[in-house]
């Protein structure tokens, strides 16, 4: 599946369900499709707090086992995987928010990976769904 | 997300089903304001049917447990689904918020 969204505003219940409809996806254990709901929702967000583009390009493959989604924006360049993790150890009075939804991706799937080309934000997870 | 809120005694049962999310954060975070607003809080939610929660819910189960603990109240959510659960437990809510 690869599907390009525009505008991004609003779109997230549909880039989800893009991506759980997909040939790749659909038809895996519920487990899994917990995990790529969250982890598409936390990006998608992130995405869209941080980058300020007006389109997002999302692609799913499946290699085997291996599940691959991907994301692909024009907006200004931000590393999500840059900013430490957040303390999880803390205290409930010096918790916070910042950072958790890429945190969440980072424990949840495979492997995350991000990396900045022909002016686009490229963020890429797989998760081992077999 | 559907939220119940019941006063029994010095008591608030709370029923969540359904899912926190980005859609529906806000709309979540009106039906909990009332739980914010107790001056004694002794809050039991029921997750039995919370199917999921991003961190979007995260921060308002946050928000909440930061009001009742200022107040030297007691909150605990019961019943949560190994799902749901594992998102608090990996970012390490469970710590700050009992679980059962």
């Amino acid at each position: 599946m690869k599907h390009k969204f525009e505008p991004v505003e609003g779109r997230n219940a549909e880039i989800i369900e893009a991506v759980l409809n997909s040939a790749e996806v659909d038809g895996l254990s519920e487990d899994c499709k917990f995990k790529i709901r969250l982890c598409v929702e936390e990006v998608e967000e992130n995405i869209l707090a941080y980058s300020g583009s007006t389109w997002i390009e999302v692609w799913t493959e499946r290699e085997g086992s291996l599940l691959t989604i991907g994301f692909r924006d024009g907006g200004i360049q931000f590393d999500p995987l840059a900013a430490p993790d957040p303390d999880i150890t803390a205290p409930l009075e010096k918790r916070s928010i910042g950072g958790l939804g890429i945190f969440v991706c980072k424990k949840m799937m495979d492997t995350v990976d991000y990396h900045f080309e022909n002016k686009c934000n490229i963020f890429v997870m797989k998760l081992r769904v077999a | 997300m559907d939220v119940s809120i019941v006063k029994e005694g010095a008591k608030t049962l709370v029923k969540l089903a359904g899912r926190v999310d980005t859609t529906n954060a806000e709309k979540f975070q009106t039906d909990i304001a009332p739980l914010m607003a107790d001056a004694a809080p002794d809050i039991d939610i029921d997750c039995s049917n919370m199917e999921y929660t991003s961190s979007q819910g995260l921060r308002l189960f946050l928000m909440l447990q930061k009001s009742v603990s200022s107040k030297g109240g007691s909150m605990v959510l019961r019943n949560m689904k190994q799902q749901v659960k594992e998102v608090f437990e990996i970012t390490g809510f469970s710590n700050i918020i009992t679980i059962i």
